[in-house]
C-alpha cells in the first residue's frame, strides 16, 4: 500500500493552508514557521546563557565587583552556561532552526513527512526550556554541579543546587531528548522518503548531508544521555545506587553502595562527544555551502566531502573517554582513545582543505555570509590545532582543568559555530523574511564578533599554559600565576563585554530590516540549491506551488564553462542552461 | 563493549545502505533525471516505515546504553568486593513468573502477526479479536513484570543493590514502550470495532498500515526483552 504524504503530493493541493493566526504562527505545522520558532527559541536561551557568562567572567576579571555573583552562584552561571549552550542552544539551532528550515526546501519536498510531529517536537522543546528556566526560580536555585554533572558531588549535600535544581535539570534533558526524537526522525525520514524526483543522496547540497548525518548522531547518542539522567534521577529522588559509591557526608554514612562515578562518565562521554559532532557536521554542511555561493565555484570534492562527513560520523562515536584521561583509566585504553581521536583529524582536515580549495581562484564575493565562512575557517583550524594537543594523553594530563580547554573548546565548540549561525542567518533571511540584511551593520557584527571573539578566547590557551585551572571562583595570591595573567583576564572580560554588546547590533539588524530592508528577490544570492527556486519568497505553505520540482543537476553547477549565466540551478535541465525560468 | 559492538554495527548497516545508495556516482557528471524512489513503482518503503524503524533504532540505543551500563555496574560492585570495602551485587534470582510473562509476550506478538495477515485477507473480525487479544495480553505482560518485582527475597529487595534496582529499572523502562506503544494499538482496536467499512479501500489500507507497524514494533519489544531476560538469566 503506497503511503502518500504531504512531503510527496504533486498535483492536487488538497492540504488545508492555514488560515487563521493560531494554525498559522502558532499552532503550525509549516515546517519553516517550526524552523524559526525554533531558532528564536534557541537563541532566547543562548541571549540568557551570555548574559550569564558576562556575570561570572566579570567575577574572574573583577573578583567582587558585582554581589550577584558569590562562590554558590557563580557555579551554578558557570552550570547553566555551559548546559544552555551546548544542548538548548546549539543542537536546537542547527537542527531544529535550520534543519526545519531547510530539508524540505533543500530536498524539494512540501513539508516534514509527519508536519504534527515536528510541530509537537518544538512544543516539548518549549516545555524543556521552562523546566530549565523554572529551576532559577526554585529554593537553592539551579543547580551548580559542572555542565558535565559529575556524581557524587552533582547530588551530594552541599553541591549548589541539590534540592530543585539538579531535577529540574535532569529532568529538562530527558523532556529535551523527546523533543529532539521526534524532530530527529522526522528529518531522516524526509531526507530518506520525500526527495523530489532526480534529488539522489549525490545531489544533495552538503548542508543536508550535514544534518543527516548529525540527526544520525543524535538519535544514537542522546539516548546515553537519557540513560544517564534517569539513573541520576533515580540515585537522586529514591536513594539507588547507580552511581553513588558508599559516603561520608558531614560526618556520616550515606546509604548509598557500590555506586560507580566513573560509570556515569562513561554514559555522559559517550553522548558528550558525538554531541561535538551533532554541532560540528551541520556546521560543516551549511559552511560548504556558503563558500560555494558566494566563491561561485562547486565545491572542491563533493564526494570526499560526503564521505569525510559519514567518516567523522562514525569516528566520533569510539573517542569518547579523550575526556576521561584523568579519571584513572587503564593506560592501554587512553592510548586507543588517543589514536582513534587523533584519527578523525584525517576526514577533518580533508574538509579543511577542500574549503581552502573551492576558494582558490574563485571569484570570491565578501558579502556578509563570506565574511562568516571565512570567520569559520580561522577558528575552526585553530580550534582543531590545539584539539590535536589534547587528544595525546601525556600533553593533555598537565593541561587537563585548566583554560587551555576553555579556550579550545570555545574556539572549537562556541566562536565556530556561531560564524556559521550567523552566516546562515545572514544567507537565508531573505528567503526567510523576503528583505535583506543591512550590509553595514553586519560587517560591523561581524569585525566586532570576529576579532573581539579571538581577543576572548585566544589569552586563555596562554592563560592555561601558566596552568591557570578552571572553574575557581577567585585565585587570590599564588606561587605560579603571575600579576600579567590577572590583566589579561581583566582584558578578556572587557573583550566579552564588547563581543556580547556586537550582538546588539544583529538584532537592531534584525528587527529595521524586518521593517525597513531591502526587498529581497527571490533569488539574491543567485544560487543553484532549490530552496532558491520556489515560486514565492518567503516561501509559501507547500514550498512549491502546484508542481514539485525536478532536479537535474547537482546543486553546485557554478561558473559553468560555455553557460551564460555563472550558474545553473538545480531544476534546469540540460537542453535549457538558461537559469531565467524556474518550472 | 557490547555497546560498541551494537553501535558499529548499525554504522556499518548505515554505510552498507549508502553504498546501495549509488553513492559511488560523481554527480558533477551526470546530467538529467535520475530514476529515484518515485520511478521505480512506488516507494519501497513507506514513510511511517522508515520513521518506526528509525525509532527502533533509537530504542536499541537506549537498551544497548542500559547492557553497557548493567555490565559496567556490576564490575564496580565485583571490584569492591574483591577489595573488600563494598557490598556484593546480590543477583536477583529471576522470579518464575518471569517465564510466564515472557510466553504471554510471545502469544502477543502472534497475535499481531495473525492481525497483519487477516488484514491482507481482508478478515476483520479475525482482525478485531486478534487486536483486543493483544491489548488484553500486553497489560497482563505489564502487570506480570511489575508483580514479578514482588516476588525477589528481601536481602536483594534493596535500593543500594544495584542488580535488583536494575531489574526494576529495565523491566520498568520496556513495560512503559509498550504501554506507549498500547496508545497506538487500542485505537486502532477502536477503530475497527466501531461501524468499519470493510469495502472502503483507503480504510482498509490505513487499518492494515497500523497493524504492519504495530506488529514490527510488538516482535521488536518481543527481542529486547529476550535480550533482557538473557541478561538477567546470565548475571
Amino acid at each position: 500500500m503506497a503511503y502518500v504524504a504531504i512531503a510527496d503530493r504533486d498535483h492536487e493541493q488538497d492540504h488545508h493552508d492555514p488560515d487563521t493566526f493560531l494554525t498559522k504562527y502558532v499552532w503550525s505545522q509549516d515546517h519553516k514557521v517550526i524552523g524559526i520558532q525554533y531558532g528564536s527559541l534557541a537563541i532566547f536561551t543562548g541571549v540568557v546563557a551570555l548574559i550569564l557568562s558576562l556575570m561570572f567572567r566579570t567575577q574572574i576579571g573583577f573578583p567582587g565587583a558585582l554581589e550577584a555573583v558569590t562562590p554558590y552562584t557563580y557555579y551554578q552561571f558557570v552550570t547553566m552556561h555551559g548546559m544552555i549552550m551546548v544542548v538548548y542552544m546549539l543542537t536546537a539551532l542547527f537542527l531544529g532552526g535550520f534543519g526545519n528550515f531547510l530539508v524540505p526546501l533543500m530536498c524539494g519536498s512540501r513539508d516534514m513527512v509527519f508536519p504534527f510531529l515536528n510541530m509537537l517536537s518544538v512544543w516539548v522543546f518549549l516545555l524543556s526550556v521552562i523546566i530549565l528556566m523554572a529551576s532559577f526560580f526554585v529554593p537553592g536555585g539551579p543547580t551548580g554541579a559542572g555542565w558535565t554533572l559529575y556524581p557524587p558531588q552533582a547530588i551530594a549535600e552541599g553541591t549548589p543546587g541539590v534540592d530543585g535544581g539538579i531535577v529540574l535539570m535532569l529532568l529538562s534533558l530527558a523532556v529535551f531528548i523527546v523533543a529532539f526524537t521526534m524532530g530527529g526522525l522526522n528529518y531522516i525520514t524526509t531526507i530518506l522518503q520525500a526527495r523530489c524526483r532526480g534529488m539522489t543522496l549525490m545531489r544533495m547540497p552538503l548542508s543536508i548531508w550535514g544534518i543527516f548525518v548529525a540527526t544520525i548522531l543524535g538519535l544514537l547518542a542522546f539516548p546515553a544521555l537519557l540513560v544517564a539522567a534517569i539513573m541520576m534521577l533515580l540515585d537522586r529522588l529514591i536513594g539507588t545506587s547507580f552511581f553513588m559509591p558508599a559516603l561520608l557526608t558531614l560526618g556520616e554514612a550515606t546509604d548509598t553502595r557500590g555506586g560507580s562515578p566513573i560509570l556515569f562518565q562513561h554514559l555522559f562521554w559517550f553522548f558528550g562527544h558525538p554531541e561535538v559532532y551533532i554541532v560540528a557536521l551541520p556546521a560543516f554542511g551549511i559552511v560548504s555551502d556558503l563558500l560555494s555561493v558566494h566563491a561561485r565555484k562547486n565545491i572542491f570534492g563533493y564526494r570526499l566531502m560526503v564521505w569525510a562527513i559519514v567518516a567523522i560520523g562514525a569516528l566520533s562515536f569510539v573517542v569518547w573517554a579523550h575526556h576521561m584521561y584523568v579519571s584513572g583509566m587503564n593506560p592501554y585504553f587512553g592510548f586507543f582513545f588517543a589514536t582513534t581521536t587523533l584519527i578523525i583529524a584525517v576526514p577533518t582536515a580533508i574538509k579543511v582543505y577542500n574549503w581552502t580549495c573551492t576558494l582558490w581562484r574563485g571569484d570570491i564575493h565578501f558579502s556578509l555570509p563570506m565574511l562568516w565562512a571565512i570567520g569559520f575557517i580561522f577558528t575552526f583550524i585553530h580550534g582543531g590545532l590545539t584539539g590535536l594537543f589534547l587528544g595525546n594523553v601525556t600533553v593533555d594530563l598537565p593541561l587537563s582543568d585548566t583554560y587551555f580547554v576553555i579556550g579550545h573548546f570555545h574556539m572549537v565548540m562556541g566562536l565556530s559555530p556561531f560564524m556559521v549561525v550567523f552566516g546562515g542567518i545572514y544567507h537565508w533571511f531573505p528567503k526567510m523574511s523576503g528583505k535583506m540584511l543591512n550590509d553595514t551593520l553586519g560587517k560591523m557584527h561581524f569585525w566586532l564578533t570576529f576579532l573581539g571573539g579571538y581577543c576572548v578566547f585566544l589569552p586563555m590557551h596562554y592563560l592555561g599554559l601558566l596552568g591557570m585551572p578552571r572553574r575557581y571562583f577567585f585565585y587570590g595570591e599564588t606561587q605560579f600565576i603571575p600579576d600579567s595573567a590577572t590583566s589579561v583576564n581583566e582584558a578578556i572580560t572587557v573583550a566579552a563585554f564588547v563581543v556580547s554588546a556586537a550582538q546588539l547590533i544583529f538584532f537592531i539588524n534584525l528587527f529595521w530590516s524586518l521593517r525597513y530592508g531591502k526587498k529581497a528577490d527571490s533569488n539574491p544570492w543567485r544560487a543553484t540549491s532549490l530552496e532558491w527556486q520556489t515560486p514565492d519568497t518567503p516561501a509559501k505553505h507547500g514550498n512549491w506551488g502546484h508542481h514539485l520540482p525536478v532536479v537535474h543537476r547537482w546543486a553546485y553547477d557554478y561558473s559553468v564553462p560555455g553557460a551564460k549565466e555563472d550558474f545553473i540551478p538545480q531544476n534546469v535541465p540540460k537542453s535549457d542552461e538558461n537559469p531565467g525560468s524556474v518550472h | 563493549m557490547f555497546t560498541l559492538l551494537f553501535i558499529m554495527m548499525l554504522i556499518a548497516a548505515t554505510v552498507a545502505w549508502f553504498v546501495i545508495q549509488r553513492l559511488q556516482d560523481k554527480p558533477w557528471l551526470v546530467q538529467g533525471v535520475i530514476a529515484s524512489n518515485h520511478d521505480r513503482g512506488g516507494i519501497f518503503f513507506s514513510a511511517p516505515n522508515v520513521g518506526l524503524w528509525s525509532f527502533l533504532a533509537v530504542v536499541a540505543s537506549i537498551f544497548g546504553v542500559f547492557t553497557g551500563a548493567y555490565y559496567m555496574r556490576m564490575d564496580s560492585s565485583h571490584g569492591g568486593v574483591a577489595m573488600g570495602v563494598m557490598e556484593a551485587w546480590i543477583p536477583v534470582g529471576e522470579p518464575l513468573l518471569l517465564w510466564l510473562n515472557t510466553a504471554v509476550l510471545i502469544v502477543t506478538s502472534l497475535c499481531l502477526e495473525g492481525a497483519r495477515r487477516a488484514v491482507t485477507h481482508e478478515a476483520i473480525g479475525k482482525v478485531r479479536s486478534a487486536l483486543i487479544a493483544a491489548c488484553v495480553l500486553t497489560l497482563v505482560f505489564v502487570a506480570g513484570q511489575v508483580y514479578a518485582w514482588q516476588l525477589v527475597s528481601p536481602e536483594v529487595m534493596t535500593r543500594s543493590n544495584a542488580a535488583y534496582t536494575f531489574f526494576v529499572l529495565l523491566t520498568a523502562v520496556h513495560g512503559l514502550h509498550l504501554i506507549g506503544g498500547l496508545f497506538v494499538l487500542t485505537r486502532a482496536a477502536a477503530r475497527v470495532s466501531r461501524d468499519f467499512d470493510v469495502d472502503s479501500k483507503p480504510a482498509m489500507a490505513a487499518i492494515g498500515q497500523t497493524v504492519g507497524l504495530c506488529a514490527t514494533y510488538w516482535h521488536f519489544l518481543l527481542l529486547v526483552w529476550a535480550g533482557i531476560f538473557a541478561l538477567l538469566l546470565t548475571s
